[in-house]
């Protein structure tokens, strides 16, 4: 792979980023092994204060790996993370959550005996350190981001009398009322219908409005087009393009990433007969 | 030197019965998922047994072992297939306590038949060995060296060559899948619970012809069975073999330590087993997930 | 649906009145006279035996409570908890036995203590999950009663050794009374931790802990801090009731100080009533001691057991104890409590229902 020729390369962690922004988030030669295998291999990013930051790849292309050295559950096997400047590598989990990085699991992680209200509720009762709360203010903030996810008519339900979308939403409701600065969705509109994805996709814009940075991961590209200001593909733990998301998903390589080398010859319409790889 | 090649025939000698006692235990705990802390009770079953086929019948006490194998078998796939499989699926807290109620119940069954006296078994060859200048290797302590790692090689075959041993092997990778390819899981799940008594059985079998037992006597194995699992890797019967002779050889150059005396074996297993586990979660033989 | 909720109101009712009127007749009715108690021919506290057993069950309330903070509350199912209770007896009674101090100076040194000793395992043991943590813990309470009863300082036991401590006899007035009364404090303090355990942000980051500690630790739990304070106030509670004991019972060693069997049956105790409850354990504690004594034929109302010589009675009456571990695991998962916390009703269906949930 020669990726240094091509004209969507890696963003170099020393140019200005779009937008002008100043980074809030920057990664720089994150490295993650397990075992041999680097599924996270040598990622820069830089992520703005108030951008919607869409992550996509294909399927083990270190997504979720990367969202986890963020949030501090891996730790780093090589870089450095940076959180308004100072180093947050190696940080553990809670310490991040209390910088004011919010995060939710792809596969969700409800408080099982517990109702959706007092899920909401640790989120808030936790979280960013200069807004925490005692439990009668927590449980205020849970009834506000209930209602903000649309959850508020279940606010009183166990998680197991929940659907699965309305468990994504809990796992969001939670994320939102630690009240971070910064949020890491990790596919919270897979496997949601359309109409229930566009619902989803309100409730992002909604939290964005409120002044929330967001840095998602998608399989839906109809989410990454209709939200994202910016969009990184990984492929094998490696930043394979990066750009405006129309751009970045017209890309032959990513196409290819996604849809195998054959379909991609076929798109290009010709006999070029360049082997990639 | 000659103290040195002692210590480690004896721990090698040793080990042989942490192989028969840990081989059971861990196969339970990585196909079920269940630290069965019943174990030492079956152990010492299959003591009583040996004894009392060689007090009555003066049978050779290692012929008495096949008798255990099938005896405990019997009761262990009962046990799973009567009791534990109603909780197979519950927290493990609850099969903590419910593999503790029944060693219990097994314990108090043999004080009322047997009586708290202590039983041993002495052939007439006990007491004798091999002799090599200094270095002593008594003929009981490897015959039982013998018969666990004979045992363990039976176990590994049934796992790995018969039809039983390669279903249980399937669900101990992933239950729910095993069960869409027709495996019966309860049966499958007693067989395995059964195969473990087993092993704990001829396990007993062999400690009543190295010490006196009593009814309570199995309970310090099932937690040396624990740390042996856990010295070995979890998942395989030769890693238990390997942890079996390791924990041995570590328990004979303790109780060489002067002043130590064997007062602390509990505290040596279990400072071995936390340093393990912090330091090489998967064990001396186990390969990382 | 309805009708359920209210008669289980309806139960809870009863169950609450009737218990209050149990637990304000036993607390109260020692204040007058025992002779008093054996003129009028009242049972139970007629006997000199019953404060014995009564405060017996006082102290595995304080233990179950305990346990359930850290193995009910947290989700760390805890099996060695007995040391704390051990290490509690010995810091008090190397406190009176050796350096002569008074009880009640001694006595609050048991906490401390046993609390500093759960801090100090509890950092590596609770990195440790599921099976791992059980049975390290389990190893820490065999292996500290071990070393307590053969560490030797320059020749001699340095713990009194095998034959155990002697603890002075105390010159308190009325001394079934007086440790009564302190067992049951310490009750009253372990419930009421529990209940502010319970209702603080402590308390709902351990329960997150419980359900899901990663989850718990992104939304900026500090899961290790959290586990260990857990454990090492579960270690004060055990390690207060292991004081008291002490000097109650005058003598200790490694036999009484260190049961075993006390791991088992404090969760026991914890399951039976219900974990995670602030009542729960206490109910448990007391059913389940009630029935040992029972069973055991040293309770003043008693009972023979058909077929069964006195001999072998206590033998019986384990096996007995053991088939109903085996029964409550089974058939009663979340504790009787559920039957009066108005969510469920004993009734057939319930116990099919519940074996059906754990079962293949």
């Amino acid at each position: 792979m020669n990726e240094s020729s091509s004209p969507h390369r890696p963003l170099q962690a020393d140019l200005p980023l779009a937008g002008e922004v100043k980074p809030q988030l920057e990664l720089l030669g994150v490295t993650k092994r397990f075992g041999g295998v680097a599924a996270v291999d040598g990622v820069n990013l830089r992520v703005g204060k108030g951008e919607i930051l869409g992550i996509i790849g294909p399927n083990g292309a270190g997504k979720t790996t990367l969202l986890n050295c963020i949030s501090g559950v891996f730790r780093l096997d090589g870089g450095d993370i940076r959180w308004e400047g100072a180093s947050i590598a190696g940080m553990a989990p809670h310490r991040v959550a209390r910088l004011g990085i919010g995060r939710t699991f792809q596969i969700v992680r409800p408080f099982g005996s517990m109702t959706a209200r007092e899920n909401a509720a640790i989120g808030a009762l936790f979280g960013s350190s200069d807004a925490r709360k005692g439990p009668k203010e927590a449980f205020e903030i849970a009834d506000q981001v209930l209602e903000l996810v649309g959850l508020k008519a279940k606010a009183g339900r166990p998680v197991a009398a929940l659907t699965i979308p309305d468990r994504k939403r809990l796992e969001v409701a939670r994320a939102v009322a630690t009240r971070p600065h910064l949020l890491l969705l990790d596919e919270v509109m897979a496997g949601l219908n359309n109409v229930e994805i566009d619902e989803a996709l309100d409730m992002v814009r909604t939290v964005h409005a409120t002044g929330v940075t967001v840095l998602l991961i998608e399989h839906v590209m109809r989410v990454i087009v209709g939200i994202c200001d910016r969009a990184i593909v990984l492929e094998s733990g490696r930043v394979l393009a990066e750009g405006e998301p129309e751009v970045v998903l017209r890309d032959e390589r990513v196409i290819q990433a996604y849809l195998g080398e054959r379909y991609a010859k076929r798109l290009r319409a010709s006999g070029d007969e360049d082997g990639t790889n | 030197m000659a103290n040195f090649v002692q210590l480690v025939i004896l721990g090698l000698l040793a080990g042989g019965v942490y192989v028969a006692v840990g081989v059971g235990f861990g196969l339970v705990w990585g196909v079920l998922n269940i630290v069965n802390l019943a174990h030492g009770g079956l152990v010492i079953v299959g003591g009583y047994i040996t004894w009392q086929l060689f007090t009555a019948l003066h049978l050779d006490p290692f012929l008495t072992l096949p008798v255990n194998a099938v005896a405990l078998f019997v009761l262990g796939y009962a046990l799973q297939r009567g009791v534990i499989n109603r909780i197979i699926r519950a927290p493990l807290l609850f099969t903590f306590l419910l593999t503790f109620g029944l060693n219990l119940v097994i314990i108090n069954i043999l004080l009322l038949i047997f009586g708290s006296d202590f039983r041993s078994v002495t052939p007439t060859y006990s007491g004798q060995g091999l002799e090599f200048g200094s270095v002593v290797i008594p003929y009981v302590s490897l015959t039982s060296l013998g018969a666990a790692l004979l045992l363990a090689a039976a176990l590994a075959f049934i796992l790995n060559r018969t039809r039983i041993g390669l279903a249980i092997n399937a669900i101990a990778a992933d239950r729910d899948a095993a069960q869409l390819v027709g495996i019966d899981l309860r049966h499958a799940y007693a067989v395995t619970f059964g195969l473990g008594a087993a092993c704990a059985g001829v396990a007993g079998g062999l400690i009543a012809m190295i010490q006196a037992i009593t009814p309570t006597a199995g309970e310090p194995y099932t937690l040396q069975a624990f740390v042996v699992v856990i010295l070995g890797g979890l998942g395989r019967v030769s890693a238990t073999v390997v942890g079996g002779l390791a924990f041995g050889l570590v328990e004979a150059f303790g109780q060489s330590i002067p002043g130590s005396g064997s007062v602390f074996a509990n505290a040596i297993a279990f400072g071995l087993m936390v340093l393990v586990l912090v330091t090489r979660p998967q064990g001396l033989m186990g390969r990382l997930r | 649906m309805i009708a359920t909720l209210d008669s289980n109101r309806r139960w809870r009712r009863a169950f609450l009145i009737v218990g209050g009127i149990i637990a304000a007749y036993a607390l109260l009715a020692p204040l007058t006279s025992l002779d008093a108690a054996v003129s009028a021919n009242v049972p139970l506290l007629a006997d000199r035996l019953w404060f014995r057993i009564a405060t017996y069950i006082a102290m595995f309330i304080v233990m179950a409570t305990g346990w359930n903070i850290i193995g009910g509350i947290t989700g760390y199912a805890a099996f060695g908890n007995v040391a704390f209770f051990g290490i509690g007896a010995y810091t008090t009674g190397m406190l009176i036995a050796k350096a002569k101090w008074p009880f009640l100076a001694a006595l609050p040194f048991a906490p401390v203590v046993a609390a500093l000793f759960a801090a100090l395992v509890g950092l590596p043991l609770l990195r440790l999950r599921g099976h791992y943590f059980a049975v390290a813990s389990l190893g820490v309470g065999v292996a500290v009663g071990e070393l307590v009863q053969n560490i030797d300082y320059g020749g001699q036991p340095l713990f009194g050794g095998a034959s155990g401590l002697f603890l002075p006899i105390d010159s308190i007035a009325n001394r079934g009374l007086f440790f009564f009364y302190l067992m049951v404090a310490a009750a009253a303090i372990s419930i009421a931790v529990t209940w502010w355990v319970l209702r603080s942000r402590f308390g709902y980051g351990l329960i997150a802990i419980r359900e899901n500690e990663e989850a718990a630790a992104v939304l900026g739990v500090n899961t290790t801090a959290y586990k260990v304070a857990a454990f090492a106030l579960a270690a004060a509670l055990t390690g207060l009731a292991g004081g008291i004991f002490s000097q109650w019972n005058v003598f200790i060693n490694q036999d009484n100080a260190f049961p075993i069997e006390y791991n088992v049956q404090m969760i026991l105790m914890a399951l039976l009533g219900g974990t995670g409850t602030v009542f729960g354990p206490a109910a448990g504690a007391i059913l389940l001691q009630l029935l040992i004594q029972f069973l055991g034929g040293t309770l003043p109302i008693s009972f023979d057991l058909p077929f069964v010589s006195e001999t072998a009675r206590p033998i019986v009456a384990q096996i007995i104890l053991g088939l109903l571990l085996v029964g409550v695991v089974i058939f009663v998962p979340r504790g009787v409590i559920d039957f009066f916390g108005g969510r469920s009703r004993l009734s057939l269906s319930y116990l099919r229902r519940s074996l059906r949930e754990t079962s293949l």
